[in-house]
């Protein structure tokens, strides 16, 4: 008895179907990765390449220490400046506040019913196509599903590849 | 008349220059690139003298079509502002520059803010690409009735989003706007997931890739039919492309049909054990990705993007338009930004807009002869005419109302 509910256990546990939110997590995640660039934060944050950009002239060495010592000197004539210069720090790490941050501050869902504003001009869903399905693999019409992730794929050999190379294997 | 400076700032690429030379404005990145591993940078224009496009690591000061990162944005400028002007300083000329649609507030007094107080231009005028495509595009065919209406559909397919805008009297219908959240970024990434995943790992290749995507993509007119044929190994799609090897080939190239038989040859010659083994390249095959990431734009479902195409946004748009105006809309539509430039866009869309438009409306699509300049072109005329006077913002009226001067831009 006790052995049947353990094999039981094992395989639903390796049939593992990720539900529709799940799924629908994603497809946004990989949406949004349409939208990245491949510059990473951190290449900037420790080279700090912008603030050469604005040093009018001089060497690279000269021009990385001396605006930097200078602001220091500065804030600690001001007094109670450390907390301040760490501040700053964790907001240049942070960089630019992307465009969610700015749509977010500019409270578009506040204006007066009908205004156009960003979110009136977003086109809705299609109403004269369904959606069209294609091979996640090779990118041919499909025809299947697969049962566990929701990928589609259209024959036993792209079936084969999508197990073992993209099926559960993301992060949402 | 004091010079005009001349901005369109594209989430791609930035176009700019003088409106006394409206023929040859220069077109860089709107982007700094690093090598990885290294620390200088190459600013904007500077990208362009880059020997090693491979592995760059990008950073844009655009984000999903809006300006964020201003001060990477006022670099670049101020670069490539001070090479365009030389000695003559900035506050002694105006400045056209173009802004996005349904801009924020914010963001637009950021622009203003930059323009006058950083770069120190004497005055400044922000305007929405479409309406100057639609002037550029009026001065080419003035027999339109809708051009002399100053009334027309504007298509911008950009960098960072596809926009359709019905304009009228020559300004912006906003409540008519219609977009979709895709453009040529995405489906450069598009791509570059596709290729990843069927051919050789490019994900940190997006500057490399879309220069690819440019020589290689195409809109299918019919991608069912298309997709049978691109099937098996004869598939008349199939293309190779050498990747650049670092040194003498800085960008790589499409494989011709010479270099295949060559290395045809070379491999007979081999196996039959003469001569030396083919060279060997690094090569990137692609197939039916060539007509299948253009089409996410028309079918943005395709990418699990729950809107609608193309063609549904263009109608969409109209119908939110005035019900008068629809016929001329519809008679006039011009095609502008980078992503129109892939082949056989203006027919696909024209085949898939003529079901959804009333049988007895003509429908006229006219693909703008370089639609990525269309809007630089456009703001070109606009500046060296006498109206950029009356719809500047100087630095003194900037100074004293702050964003109640742009009033006079509505």
């Amino acid at each position: 008895m006790e052995k049947r509910t353990l094999r039981s256990r094992k395989v639903s546990e390796r049939m593992a179907v990720v539900d529709e939110a799940d799924r629908r997590r994603v497809i946004q995640a990989r949406l949004a990765a349409l939208e990245e660039d491949n510059h990473k934060e951190d290449d900037f944050a420790a080279g700090s390449d912008d603030d050469e950009f604005e040093l009018p002239k001089g060497s690279d060495d000269d021009g990385d220490e001396g605006p930097a010592s200078g602001r220091k000197k500065k804030k600690v004539k001001v007094g109670g400046g450390m907390r301040k210069t760490r501040g700053m720090i964790a907001d240049k790490s942070k960089g630019p506040k992307a465009f969610r941050d700015y749509l977010e501050e500019a409270e578009l869902e506040r204006l007066p019913e009908g205004t156009p504003s960003y979110l009136t001009a977003a086109v809705g869903p299609a109403r004269t196509a369904a959606p069209r399905k294609f091979c996640s693999v090779c990118g041919d019409v499909s025809t299947y599903t697969c049962t566990r992730c929701g990928s589609r794929f259209c024959s036993r050999r792209c079936h084969a590849v999508h197990t073992e190379t993209r099926c559960l294997k993301f992060t949402a | 008349m004091q010079d005009v400076v001349v901005v369109d700032l594209g989430g791609g690429s930035v176009k700019l220059g003088s409106a006394r030379q409206p023929d040859n404005p220069k077109v860089f990145p709107n982007a700094s690139a690093k090598l990885k591993g290294e620390r200088g940078a190459f600013v904007g224009e500077a990208m362009l003298d880059t020997k090693d496009v491979s592995a760059l690591s990008l950073r844009r000061p655009v984000d999903r079509g809006f300006v964020v990162a201003w001060e990477l944005q006022r670099d670049i400028l101020a670069r490539a502002v001070k090479s365009l002007l030389g000695l003559v300083p900035p506050s002694a000329c105006g400045l056209v520059l173009s802004e996005p649609y349904l801009n924020l507030p914010a963001l637009r007094e950021a622009a203003v803010h930059m323009a006058l107080d950083e770069l120190g231009f004497g005055s400044v005028y922000l305007c929405t690409p479409a309406a100057l495509s639609l002037r550029w595009h009026a001065q080419r065919l003035p027999g339109l009735p809708a051009n002399q209406a100053g009334c027309g559909l504007v298509v911008d397919a950009g960098f960072s989003f596809t926009h359709a805008v019905p304009l009228f009297d020559w300004r912006v219908l906003p409540g008519a706007i219609r977009r979709i959240d895709l453009g040529g970024k995405a489906l450069t990434n598009f791509m570059k997931e596709l290729v990843s995943y069927r051919s050789i790992n490019m994900m940190d290749e997006g500057y490399l890739l879309e220069h690819i995507k440019d020589q290689l993509c195409f809109v299918s007119a019919d991608a069912a039919a298309d997709l049978r044929l691109a099937r098996g190994r004869n598939s008349p799609f199939r293309k190779e492309y050498v990747l650049p090897d670092g040194l003498t080939d800085t960008w790589g190239h499409v494989r011709t049909e010479k270099e295949q038989q060559m290395l045809a040859a070379a491999a007979a010659a081999q196996r039959a054990g003469q001569g030396p083994p083919p060279p060997k390249q690094p090569v990137l095959m692609v197939n039916n990705e060539r007509f299948m990431v253009p089409e996410a734009l028309f079918h943005p479902s395709d990418i699990g993007m729950e809107e609608a195409g193309l063609a549904e946004t263009v109608a969409q748009a109209v119908q939110a338009a005035h019900p008068h105006l629809h016929a001329l809309l519809y008679s006039n539509i011009l095609l502008t930004g980078g992503t129109a430039r892939c082949p056989g866009f203006r027919d696909r869309l024209y085949a898939e807009l003529r079901p959804l438009v009333p049988d007895d409306y003509e429908l006229g699509i006219h693909l703008a002869d370089d639609p990525a300049l269309c809007a630089w072109k456009g703001a070109a005329l606009l500046a060296a005419s006498p109206q950029y006077m009356q719809l500047a913002v100087t630095r003194l009226e900037w100074r004293q109302h702050g964003a109640a001067a742009f009033a006079k831009w509505v």
